[in-house]
This record gives structure tokens, sequence and C-alpha cells, in this order.
């Protein structure tokens, strides 16, 4: 009796003895060998026997069925070959080799991680990892420590300061407490509008009781601001700046 | 803030490594979905959710409790509660995985969300989500921590390729793997007719924006809404485990006082008849 081994990449998730049953392989978890893998068909392929051989079919699979790199339909399997579907491959082992294996692993089933459950990068991998792919598309990164913080600057209006500096991850700009651009006078809004910083340090203005206008534009969703650009609200105008 | 959540192992997994915490009383709302072999994941996960409340709890009661790690900058002191809640929360994971003799590897995304006065703040870790969708538009306003979505701040790969990646499951940042962890926060104003989704992935691995953004704008009750998220998204495959919390502010609830008023009449939630 031959047994197939499901292994991703050097880990062994599954071992399954092909007998008069046949074996069949999928994403669908009724079959005897699942891998949980959008690669992989809800009914990939299966593995039989016929007159004492031991056989591969690929059910028209979408990303198809490879023995030893080779794309095959149906091919007699052999000890020793190499199923690759999907990520995934699959080992075909004899029963001289399984049996000896067995001995060794008999009552314990490896705690391997179900594919497509959520994984960590363990710290040195991560490391090394992200190093690699820090070289990739390192332009698009803002440069950390030379971030230059934007200024808002009161060109016309009542406010208690001149300019604000936006060191904050939300600006508001109204006559509430916790509102950074105070504004001063009768009827002013509590939150005329908001100033939000993202993660990467690109500043987008939204509406809030009033709608702000940019550069004479009426702003009804976040909008990101750039160098010079000139907001309106609640009648006071604000030139949002960022300096060399 | 209207509030309701569910969460559901989906029709995949066999257990549910999802776990959430609602505090509304000092208007706190966590999810952490976790992750390990064995039971490690429902550990970590209740782990995370409990700490944080906790931490939050203590701190309202006695606003001196120390904070957890360094100073946010450019943040409330609300939100900086938050990020040392969940700092806590990392060494609690951390701290359980080495007693059970530190092979088992055990971690957990976390999503903290407080309404505090004016504002909505927000601190996460990991690839759980926070959205806000405000005036029809629905815009995610937390950034996963995992490898795709790395690729795609780096502009590796286009949001597009990212949602077909097979490295969808790969994090970079989770509690419980580092004695510390950094803590990303955010901070929303809080406006009338906000609704906030904080979900687990198997919501938005499922459902499309315009699927989640649909329910939202057309269930008015929080709790509907959040079963109603469990329910397409356990039709369109169910693959993880799946956990909303939806939070609403509607118009009416806005003002304090009317609010306390109605949380005392027991009205502020009307349950809706089971169809």
């Amino acid at each position: 009796m031959s047994k197939l081994v499901l292994k991703f990449e050097s880990s062994v998730l599954q071992e399954v003895a092909v007998g008069q049953k046949e074996v069949s392989i999928g994403r669908s978890p009724d079959n005897g060998i699942v891998i949980d893998n959008p690669a992989v068909s809800n009914y990939h392929a299966r593995v039989f026997t016929e007159e004492g051989r031991l056989m591969l079919q690929d059910f028209g699979s979408l990303n198809g069925t490879f023995v030893n790199g080779q794309r095959i339909k149906m091919i007699m399997l052999k000890p020793g070959d190499s199923v690759a579907v999907g990520k995934h491959t699959i080992v075909v082992t004899d029963s001289v080799e399984v049996r000896a294996r067995s001995l060794d692993h008999a009552e314990m089933k490896p705690a391997v991680p179900k594919m497509n459950e959520t994984v960590m990068l363990d710290t040195k991998d991560r490391r090394e990892f992200l190093e690699k792919v820090a070289a990739v598309g390192e332009s698009a990164q803002p440069a950390p420590g030379r971030m230059k913080i934007p200024t808002l600057v009161v060109r016309n209006g009542n406010t208690d300061r001149p300019e604000y500096a936006l060191n904050d991850k939300l600006t508001v700009v109204g006559k509430s407490a916790m509102a950074t651009v105070k504004l001063r006078g009768w009827f002013k809004p509590k939150a005329a509008a908001q100033i939000n910083r993202k993660e990467d340090n690109s500043y987008y203005i939204g509406p809030a009781d009033k709608t702000p206008s940019v550069n004479g534009e009426p702003i009804t969703h976040p909008t990101k601001l750039a160098s010079g650009d000139l907001i309106e609200v609640a009648g006071v105008e604000l030139e949002f700046v960022v300096r060399d | 803030m209207e509030f309701g959540a569910r969460s559901d192992p989906g029709r995949v997994r066999e257990n549910n490594e999802d776990s959430f915490r609602l505090a509304p009383e000092i208007n706190l709302f966590v999810l952490s979905d976790g992750m390990g072999g064995l039971e490690a994941g429902e550990i970590a996960s209740k782990l995370a959710v409990e700490t944080v409340v906790e931490h939050c709890e203590q701190a309202e009661a006695d606003p001196s409790l120390a904070v957890f790690g360094k100073h946010i900058e450019g943040v409330s002191d609300a939100c900086n509660r938050m990020a040392s809640a969940v700092r806590l929360a990392n060494t609690a994971i951390y701290e359980n995985a080495r007693n059970r003799g530190g092979k088992a590897a055990m971690g957990a995304t976390i999503v903290v969300l407080r309404v505090f006065e004016d504002r909505v703040c927000i601190a996460h870790v990991g690839d759980s989500r926070a959205y806000l969708l405000r005036a029809g538009q629905f815009d995610q306003l937390t950034e996963d921590h995992s490898f795709v979505a790395d690729q795609v701040r780096r502009g590796v790969l286009t949001p597009e390729e990212a949602s077909r990646s097979r490295m969808h499951n790969v994090l970079t940042r989770a509690l419980g793997i580092d004695p510390t962890v950094d803590v990303d926060v955010t901070e929303e104003l809080l406006m009338d007719g906000d609704v906030f989704l904080v979900c687990s992935d198997g919501l938005f691995r499922e459902l499309s924006n315009a699927q989640i953004t649909g329910i939202l704008g057309e269930t008015d009750d929080p709790q509907r809404a959040a079963s109603r998220l469990v329910d397409l998204a356990n039709q369109a495959g169910g693959g993880d485990n799946i956990t909303v919390i939806v939070l609403r502010n509607s118009p009416k609830s806005s003002r304090p006082f009317a609010k306390i008023g109605r949380w005392f009449k027991g009205t502020d939630r009307v349950a809706e008849p089971e169809k």
C-alpha cells in the first residue's frame, strides 16, 4: 500500500494511505486531502488504484496538477514521485518506508498549522524578510526623521493664534474645547472641519458641521492637502504650508 | 452610541479563535483574532480583549494608573491609555506563551475603539480592521500589519493583486510574538450619523466593500447589521472565523442627556422582533 504525504515547503501537513478507496484532492472540505488555498480547485484531482497500479487524474483543474514538473491529466504514480498542486507538494512513498515512519509517529500527530490559517513570521525570519522586501519600492516610503510638520497659517478671520503646527493625528477647526484651531465669535460651529494625519504622514481635510472649501472647491469627502492649499471654513481662511 | 456585535466560527473552522468585549459604560469596544495551534489562538484573543478592557476600566476608576510604554505624541490621553492597554495585552500573551514552554506559537490581532468626548480613538495591531461609513463614504481607518499590505504601501502590489495574494495570511505585527509591540493609534472626529465597523479578516475576505456598505447603510439597528454581515459572510463561504462590532452614532442620540435618559429608561436599545 502506498502513502501520500502532503507537504508545504519542508513541513509535512498530512499523510494519507491509498488502498482500495480512492483519495480525492481539493479545496472542498470533503476531500481526502484538503488544500485550503485559492489556487486549488474544489475538486482538483484524485489518486486511485487500477489493476494494482497507482493512478493520478486531474479533474480539469484551473491551475493544473504537475508530476515531477510536468502538467498532467492522468498518469501512473511510482514511489518517489512528487505531485505539485498549487504551492503544495504531495510526495508518493511506498509501504515499506511508510511502515518504518509510522512506527515512530504512530500516536503522534504533529501540531502543524492548517494552511490558510493566519501565521506570524517569526522574529528572525521576519527581520530577514522585511529587509529583503525593504529593498523593493524603497522610494515609495517616506524617509523617516526628515518628516516636515506642516503649518496652518491664518490668512483671514478670528482665531486664537496666527498659525498652528499640525502635530496631531486629528486637528479640529472649531469652537469646541478640544479644537486645535479655535474659532472666536458668535455662531461659530463647535467643529467646522477636521484634518487627519495618516500613517504615511499625508494630511486629509474633511467636513464636520460645515463644508470647508479648498482653493474654492467645496470638500464633501476627505481630500488630500498639498502645500499652498487655501482652506476656507466658517468665515476663516487658512493656508496649508509645508516649509522647507 | 448604539451598538451590536456577533461572532461566528464560520463554515470551515471548528473553533472560534476570535474574541470581543463590549464595555459601553466607558464607550469601549474591543475585538481580537487569535492564532496558534490547538487552543492557543482562543486563549490569546481572550487574553487580549480581557486585558485591554480591564486596564481601561481600572484607568477610568483611577486616572493616575501608570501608562505602560512610551507616550505617543500627537494623540489624546485617551488614545495613549488604549495603546498602554494594548502593550499590556502583548505582555500578557507573550508571558502566557512562555509559560507554556515557549514552543507554542501564540498570537493575536487587536482593534480597540473608544468614543471619548468629541472623538473616536482607535488603537490596533495586526490585520483586524476598523472602518467608518460617513455620508455614504466607506473608509478603512486602520492599516493592516500584513505582508501584502506592506507590499501595497511600497507600491510592489496593487490592492487588486493583494486581495488575490496567497500571502494574505502572513502578518508582520501581532500581539504576543515579541516582548514589546508597536501600536498604531488614530483619531477621528465623531459626527452625527457615523457608523463604525470593527471586524476580523473573516468578514472582509468574504465580502466586498460594496456589500458591507450596502448592509450598514440599509440596516438601522446595529445588532441586526452585525448579524446580517455575519450571515452574508457565511453564505459567501465562511472560510474563517467572523466577528463584527457595529457602532452607530445616530443623530438623535448625540445629546448626552438624552442618551443617559434613554439608558435609565432602558429604551436605548429596543429589540426588533426576529423574522
